[in-house]
């Protein structure tokens, strides 16, 4: 615990409150200490930590193999993209290049995990803003998504299939007809979303022009992800440093407008639509082939050296800094979480915000602990 | 579970003594087919049936759209033939306190008695109205949001679709821990659930159950309703205030602003319907409207054009906002302020807050019922309806004004505090005065 | 003036439009598993609780090395000149450390496989002992744990098994 989120010497009419680490909408363990006056906020000093479990650490006794499993319980709601920029940065220091289903194969699951995570996005930061209705409809869908990660590689939610060189498990021709199944089913889904919570007068009261960001500010915070686009700024790490072929993939990149909490809601909406476009690309072409490369050894050691790899996760971008010693575990790793580096701009932005404005506020950088804390 | 079904050992121990180093050859037989174990419930072996596109394109489904309208017809017949054969519950009431007086008389003792032991009776009756209606609403509440957001809800306890649940987590309640937390202040924190439920109570005395069916015919009803469904909010604040809870004391607060901001586009919206009857009393204004135009048409104010409507929709969405449910639920604002003001009770005290929220529910049902959809009066001139009793009607437009309650709950997201007041302030206010205007216009013209 | 009307008409269409979205939803039906009386199948590939055949196990330690949590443990059997030989003499398991990440299970050279994961999703402990599953020779594939206060082997009793004969895959 920090001694800044510390109970602070209050002037009489002022009033300190604990949001967290047990509270409804703080999204796992955060904790937020607010000096209140009345509904205003003086002062919110965000407090991290308590999900810690030193992966990082971590990796440094591990082999290359085993990582990726350490990967999956970063973004728990989103381990396929973890499970990637791993892979990526080892593949880049042993020199290996994944074959084309492989990367195919990447890009469709990252994807449906990009959808499931907006799904659950979209679901909690209703319950932020009091509709509980829209939860229980994202469940339904994501569920859905978990069913085909079950099938495919036997998790729900650690998945350990993207693997170094490749992917674990080949699709079936029965995966195929239901993940195309699951996109019809979900156009229409995403309209009724838009009806019901999207153009909700009330929810566009509660999170339209609350929490600005402008672009400038949301450069120089380091932001990423939807919370950057909501800003306006284009930058996908897929469009702008393209990785396991997204290059030849057509899709937009929504952007908002004035970097308000709906901007940030509405770009993670919109984002699953392009995700879907993407899905039904990959499902098109999917190549025949191997889908591990040749030459990836049980027990990697690769050369000495250092890599950065970074993708387009769920809540960002995704960075990975491995070095290597020439051992058979990596010398270090460290990770670009895109949710911590989010946070951070959360204590100078709530000062003279209303308390429900911080749930609003709070849900719509859409944090994982377990990424932040990692 | 200690005989939980286990795989068959294994048919070859370890020799104690192998012969030599070369490692036993692995089992050349086919591996034993996967058996299902029964004992480990109904499995569904179909993942893909239980996704949500063929469930909503089953057969099922459709026979099940079937047997529901069929169960809704059956219970409206039901329902309607059971109130033919009890009838109007007016006489039975005035039976029932002419053989009281008539006790009392023989037994010597003197007239008020004999109404003091019939007021007994009523406040029993209508105690055990709001108490009925806890275990109800609530049910229901849970029925309808489940099936909203496409679950179930509650489907053991009792048999039929867990209709038994509410009952049983009363006694739950009942049961629980009383915790006074240590920072609260103790009689103040166990005097609130008292002052909040004795309002709403008192506030049902005037409410009709039916044409000329109430505790009490009073001729100030409408104000005597508002003034006392107005007092909760003291024992909300206390709450608040008691708990020595922040998030709590927040809430408090919060509850304080709305509902007192609320009452007054509630009061003022109801001012055409008090001009159109000309009377506070209930049974006056819900004797004028019936009757239909053109002979259909049934002359209730929610039919009145425009003033009509936009009295009906201010007085629901105040209603909602004094029961403090979303999209107005902010004292309680689960998402921000935990549970609001009763994050600190527990077992029958916390109970005591929600049967008042359900009591409140109910109060303004019935007031919806009675101001702007007629009554007791049947909706259509036929037969077979207007020979419904009048009670079973106004019971039926109740539930269907709760429904809509539960609805608005269960489909909107929460507003905020200063967005709250703002739209009472300046949007439901002037409306409900500009509405004034408009019922003065219509009755200068004569227009009724 | 216009514009004030058109947004009450604007946004009380929208607010009905969500309304219709929930009492369309009201009329369908529910989409959930009522779960203890039905439980869902998982898939073929699903990792659920791991189970161990100490008849076919040939110790060659792999699975060991393969694990990232470093959750199991085993010895080699040895035959009575005290030489080591391709059995095991005991293998354990820590439940509380394991991943379910089917790397034990595929680095298993054994055909069929000698460690591999059940579909078995109802996986409760409520001891620590229980969680450290051993196999011995003559012990069945779900395993049994060490009680410490017993002093000796005792079945699993907080798992409850998908399949009679489990399936084992190759």
């Amino acid at each position: 615990m920090s001694d800044a989120a510390a109970l602070p010497s209050l002037k009489s009419d002022q009033l300190f409150i604990n949001l967290g680490p047990q509270h409804p909408s703080t999204h796992g363990v955060l904790r937020l200490g607010l000096t209140l006056e009345g509904e205003l906020i003086v002062k919110a000093v965000p407090d991290i930590g308590y999900l810690h479990r030193g992966t990082e650490k971590l990796a440094e006794v591990r082999g290359y193999h085993h990582c990726v499993v350490l990967t999956d319980r970063w973004d728990y709601v989103s381990a396929m993209p973890n499970n990637l920029v791993f892979c990526l940065a080892a593949e880049k220091l042993m020199g290996v290049k994944a074959p084309a289903r492989a990367d195919a194969l990447r890009v469709m699951t990252c994807e449906l995990n990009r959808c499931a995570s907006h799904l659950l996005f979209f679901g909690t930061y209703g319950i932020d803003v009091g509709a509980f209705t829209p939860f229980l409809y994202a469940f339904r869908e994501r569920e859905m998504i978990l069913d085909l990660f079950e099938m495919l590689c036997g998790a729900r939610l650690t998945y350990n299939y993207i693997r170094l060189g490749g992917v674990g498990m080949d699709v079936s021709a029965d995966w195929l007809t239901r993940a195309k199944e699951f996109l019809e089913y979900f156009k229409p889904r995403l309209d009724e979303y838009d009806t019901l919570l999207t153009y909700n007068p009330i929810f566009m009261a509660r999170t339209r022009g609350v929490g600005l960001v402008s672009a400038a500010e949301a450069v120089n915070w380091g932001l990423s992800g939807p919370n950057l686009r909501g800003s306006g700024v284009n930058y996908d790490v897929r469009k702008h440093d393209p990785y396991s072929g997204y290059e030849s993939y057509d899709f937009e990149v929504p952007l908002g407008q004035e970097g308000s909490c709906w901007d940030r809601y509405v770009c993670r909406v919109r984002e699953m639509r392009q995700s879907i476009r993407i899905i039904e690309q990959a499902l098109a072409r999917l190549p025949e082939g191997p889908i591990l490369a040749p030459g990836v050894a049980k027990v990697p050691k690769p050369a000495a050296g250092e890599v950065y790899a970074h993708v387009e996760g769920s809540r960002g971008d995704l960075g990975i800094y491995l070095v290597s010693d020439g051992g058979i575990s990596p010398y270090r790793m460290h990770v670009r979480a895109p949710s911590f580096v989010n946070l951070a701009m959360l204590e100078e932005k709530l000062a003279g915000m209303k308390v429900a404005d911080v749930i609003a506020v709070l849900g719509s950088i859409d944090i994982v602990l377990g990424e932040v804390d990692r | 579970m200690s005989d939980a079904p286990q795989a068959p050992t294994p048919a070859a121990p370890i020799p104690a003594a192998a012969p030599a180093a070369k490692p036993a050859p692995a089992p050349k037989a086919p591996l034993p087919e996967p058996k299902l174990n029964a004992a480990s419930g109904r499995l569904l072996t179909d993942r893909f049936a239980t996704w949500p596109q063929p469930i909503f394109d089953s057969k099922w489904s459709r026979q099940g759209y079937r047997n529901g309208a069929l169960m809704l017809a059956g219970i409206l017949l039901g329902g309607g033939l059971l109130g033919a054969l009890i009838g109007e519950l007016a006489p039975w009431g005035d039976a029932l306190y002419a053989l009281v007086a008539s006790r009392a008389a023989a037994a010597g003792f003197a007239p008020p008695a004999a109404d003091l032991a019939w007021t007994l009776i009523k406040v029993l009756i209508v105690l055990h109205v709001i108490l009925l209606n806890g275990l109800w609403a609530i049910w229901w509440e849970r029925k309808i949001s489940a099936h909203i957001q496409s679950r179930v809800g509650p489907t053991y306890a009792g048999g039929f679709h867990g209709w038994l649940q509410t009952a049983i987590d009363g006694i739950k309640l009942l049961l629980k821990e009383d915790v006074t937390p240590a920072a609260a202040d103790a009689p103040v924190h166990a005097l609130a659930p008292a002052i909040v439920v004795i309002p709403c109570v008192i506030a049902f005395a005037p409410v009709l159950f039916g044409r000329e069916l109430a505790a009490a015919s009073l001729d100030v009803g409408t104000l005597y309703i508002f003034a006392f469904a107005g007092i909760s909010v003291i024992g909300v604040v206390m709450a608040g205030w008691a708990s020595g809870n922040k998030y709590s004391l927040l809430g408090g607060l919060r509850a304080a602003a709305q509902i007192v901001s609320y009452e007054l586009p509630r009061g003022f919206s109801v001012v055409p319907v008090l001009m159109f009857a000309g009377s506070l009393d209930l049974a006056v204004i819900a004797r004028a409207q019936e009757g239909y135009w053109w002979g259909v048409v049934p002359r209730w104010f929610a039919f009145y054009p425009v003033v009509g409507q936009i009295a009906f929709l201010i007085f629901l969405i105040a209603s909602i906002a004094e029961t403090n449910r979303v999209p107005f639920d902010i004292p309680e604002a689960e998402s921000e302020l935990v549970s609001g003001f009763h994050t600190e009770y527990s077992g029958m005290k916390w109970s005591i807050f929600f049967l008042t929220e359900y009591g409140y529910v109910l109060l303004g049902s019935f007031l919806l019922a009675t101001f702007f959809l007629g009554g007791g009066a049947s909706p259509l001139p036929w037969t077979p309806f207007t020979l419904v009793p009048s009670w079973l009607w106004m019971l039926g437009k109740a539930m269907l004004m709760m429904f809509v309650f539960l609805w608005v709950r269960w489909t909107l997201p929460r507003m905020r505090v200063d967005q709250l007041m703002d739209f009472t302030w300046k949007f439901l206010l002037p409306w409900s005065f500009a509405n004034i205007a408009i019922a003065g216009l219509y009755l200068a013209f004569r227009l009724r | 003036m216009i514009g004030y009307f058109s947004r009450i008409f604007r946004d009380a269409k929208a607010l009905v439009q969500g309304h219709g979205i929930t009492l369309g939803y009201l009329f369908k039906p529910a989409v959930t598993v009522h779960y203890p009386d039905e439980k869902l199948l998982p898939f073929e590939k699903f990792r659920g609780a791991l189970l161990f055949d100490a008849a076919t196990c040939i110790s060659c330690n792999l699975c060991v090395k393969a694990c990232p949590s470093n959750c199991i443990q085993l010895e080699n059997a040895t035959n009575e000149a005290g030489k080591k030989v391709a059995k095991v003499a005991w293998y354990s398991i820590d439940f509380g450390k394991c991943n379910f990440c089917r790397l034990c299970e595929e680095a298993c050279p054994t055909k069929p496989k000698s460690v591999w994961h059940s579909l078995d999703y109802e996986v409760v402990f409520t001891k620590r002992d229980e969680m450290v599953r051993c196999w011995k020779a003559s012990f069945p594939f779900i395993g049994r744990y060490f009680d410490r206060q017993a002093g000796d082997f005792k079945d699993p009793e907080g798992q409850v098994s998908i399949h009679d004969v489990a399936p084992r895959r190759n």
